[in-house]
């Protein structure tokens, strides 16, 4: 948040352990850090084989981190992007389907990215012109773009004809690390760096803070929103393409746990809802403990529903222990009782 | 730290073109503002004379049963998840597994145990999903799509690990058969089910406290809080219902069908919440009825009907709801909006 960044400066004389205090205060990835460090010792012992064969986990969390990137934006601003599932869904049918018709994977991969964006546009328009509540016009959407996906692919996956391009995908570039796992580091590095360093980007926490604030200070809200949904759209097309790639066919039917997964990294990295907290770098501590215990139950042999149940379970844990919602039930309960114990002590 | 709160609390508060316009209807009304009041009548007549018309078979009496037998379980799903909705909580998207658990439950538990072990079965099952979701949302004042959508993966994810996926059939000579194949003229059995909780919900909405206090907290949540009302309780309230209504849609999608599977449920939160919307409840909150949502859940069934007879596949009926939905949103905050202006 830009003012604390403020309070800092006025700060500097004070010692060392209040300025810590100050930092962790200040800090949002609490959460995500203690989960991700109880994931990994409980991953040690019962599963150590998830870091050894690291490239799998790394490729997960790349997969479930992803759409979780562009949702951190929308995020950040107080909206919500529940179509970015069916975003994946979509632009990895037009993206095999284009690639059938013109033969040019590029022509293909364009396409589904523009489509991305102009989805983001569309959803932007609903939000920012229409002023509907974007869970509201994001949920339309993700109904209208499910089906988009079914009549365009004919309820079937559509198969991508140059199959080399798509194995080839799959192979590691540098290292140990796969083209997914590059694309995953450069977006994250260049959020990271947008929403930190660059002004257009810092102004997604004032939107977020307080919208009515932010515009009065001259930052062109509505440009803003319609830049967060862009980002999320076509954000959650290229993880499209990147899926459609591996698997060389897409899927009309991808992207319902992809909501599940992506939001729940988003919401343990401690993000806020309601806008104006987060920060990217807790995203990607999210995606890091949800994807190792992924891997981890996936090795174990625990089958898919148990483990939607236990991701579920830490969706629902980390939407409802947030610190600042913890201190208002807190504070909510007390005068409860509070306003019990009065209405005890009057008489009748 | 406290700038921190104050920046939560603003961010809490409903944007400035949210409020509920008290009075609505005495102003003079712009052709918006009367489409989004009234067009719902004017639409599901017009959709219905326009397929009498030109859609072959619409109008026989099998077809009409069918569409009553499928409009049944959304309905009783529908009119419960109003008050989720009047309440300013979006949606109830947990619906979907509570429908699925609550037919599975009827099914499987009545083969082996009776009906009635069933029934007290399904109702707890109903009970602790209204009570977390409500707490969840109510208390620790989260978002109902993410809660909510968490406890649809938890509740699919339980049920699938528990039935296998399996199919569950009944018996020929049940109790739950008689029900779902018994018929008044054209009108299912279920459909009197569905009017009859429409009715008994509307009566709590209009007539009671509780329906006054939900509809306060759903237009203005810090004013019925400040006013010394246990908001937390509200909420609990208005997803118990919704509970209620999916569990009960459950059964009476059982009986029809005399069939369960955990899938059979796919795409009733939408269609509820289409059937919900279109009958003129506003998502923003505060404003809304169970009656129109009954009239909702009419126009939403003949439409899909149509889309059926018509041979439209799932893809295009998915689109033509998701359209819907926001489209009929739209209409609703165009008309808020020329009302505040």
């Amino acid at each position: 948040m830009s003012d604390s960044k403020l309070q800092l400066g006025s700060q500097d004389n004070t010692d060392l352990l209040s300025r810590v205090r100050t930092l962790l205060a200040r800090r949002t990835e609490g959460r995500a850090l203690a989960l991700l460090a109880v994931v990994i010792i409980v991953t040690l012992f019962i599963e150590p084989t998830t870091f050894t064969s690291y490239e799998v986990t790394l490729g997960r969390i790349a997969q479930i981190g992803l759409v979780a990137l562009g949702l951190t934006a929308v995020i950040l601003m107080g909206e919500l992007d529940l179509a970015v599932a069916s975003t994946l869904a979509v632009s990895g049918v037009i993206m095999a389907s284009v690639e059938n018709m013109t033969g040019s994977l590029t022509l293909g991969i364009l396409a589904a990215l523009v489509t991305g964006l102009v989805i983001g546009v569309v959803n932007a328009f609903f939000v920012v012109q229409v002023g509907i509540n974007s869970f509201i016009a994001t949920l339309g959407m993700l109904f209208f773009l499910r089906g988009l996906g079914f009549v365009l692919s004919g309820e079937q996956p559509v198969r991508l004809d140059n199959v080399d391009a798509g194995l080839a995908f799959g192979d590691p570039l540098i290292g140990p690390l796969t083209p997914r796992m590059l694309i995953f580091l450069v977006l994250f590095i260049g959020l990271q760096v947008f929403v930190t360093r660059i002004r257009v980007g810092r102004e997604f926490y004032a939107v977020g803070g307080n919208r009515q604030a932010a515009y009065d200070a001259g930052i062109p809200v509505k440009a803003r929103v319609y830049l967060g949904f862009m980002i999320s759209g076509s954000v959650a097309a290229l993880a499209g393409v990147m899926n459609t790639l591996e698997r060389t066919a897409a899927d009309p039917t991808a992207g319902s746990t992809v909501l599940l997964s992506s939001f729940a990294a988003a919401i343990i990295g401690g993000i806020l809802l309601t806008g104006g907290r987060g920060s990217v770098f807790g995203t990607l501590l999210g995606a890091a403990s949800l994807g190792i215990l992924q891997v981890a139950l996936t090795l174990s042999g625990i089958q898919v529903d148990v483990q939607n149940i236990i991701i579920g379970v830490v969706l629902l844990l980390a939407v409802t222990t947030d610190p600042a919602t913890i201190r208002a039930v807190v504070t909510n309960v007390r005068s409860m009782m509070a306003g019990r114990a009065d209405a005890r002590a009057q008489p009748g | 730290m406290s700038d921190d709160l104050a920046t939560e609390t603003a961010a809490e508060t409903p944007s400035p073109d949210a409020p509920a316009v008290p009075g609505l209807e005495e102003r003079d009304t712009s052709a918006v503002q009367w489409m989004a009041e009234r067009g719902i009548f004017v639409f599901t007549a017009l959709l219905i004379l326009a397929a009498t018309i030109f859609v072959d078979g619409f109008a026989s009496l099998a077809n009409i049963t069918d569409v009553f037998n499928r409009a049944a379980p959304i309905g009783i799903v529908a009119v419960g998840m109003t008050f989720v909705v009047i309440s300013a909580n979006y949606l109830d998207l947990s619906v979907v597994a509570q429908v699925a658990t609550a037919a599975v439950v009827l099914m499987a538990v009545s083969n082996s145990s009776g009906i009635l072990l069933a029934v007290l079965l399904a109702t707890l099952i109903a009970i602790v999903y209204g009570f977390v979701n409500g707490v969840a949302v109510g208390v620790f004042k989260a978002n109902a799509v993410i809660v909510t959508l968490a406890t649809t993966f938890i509740g699919i994810g339980v049920l699938r690990w528990l039935s296998g996926g399996s199919i569950y059939f009944g018996t020929e000579d049940s109790l739950i058969r008689a029900f779902g194949t018994a018929k008044l003229g054209p009108f299912p059995l279920s459909m009197l089910v569905l009017v009859l909780i429409g009715l008994a919900l509307s009566y709590v909405l209009t007539r009671t406290t509780f329906g006054f206090v939900i509809r306060a907290f759903g237009s203005n949540p810090d004013a019925t809080r400040l006013a010394g009302i246990n908001t937390a309780w509200v909420v609990i309230g208005a997803f118990m219902l919704s509970a209620f209504g999916a569990m009960l849609g459950g059964f009476v999608l059982a009986a029809f069908s005399n069939t369960a599977v955990s899938a059979m449920s796919d795409g009733f939160d939408f269609r509820a919440l289409a059937a919900i919307i279109v009958g003129g409840t506003s998502v923003f909150g505060g404003k809304g009825s169970v009656l129109r949502t009954l009239l909702g859940v009419i126009f939403v069934s003949v439409l899909t009907n149509i889309m059926v007879l018509s041979g439209l596949g799932f893809g295009i009926q998915q689109m033509a709801i998701g359209a819907l939905i926001v489209a009929a949103v739209s209409l609703d905050a165009l008309a808020r909006k020329a009302a505040t202006t």
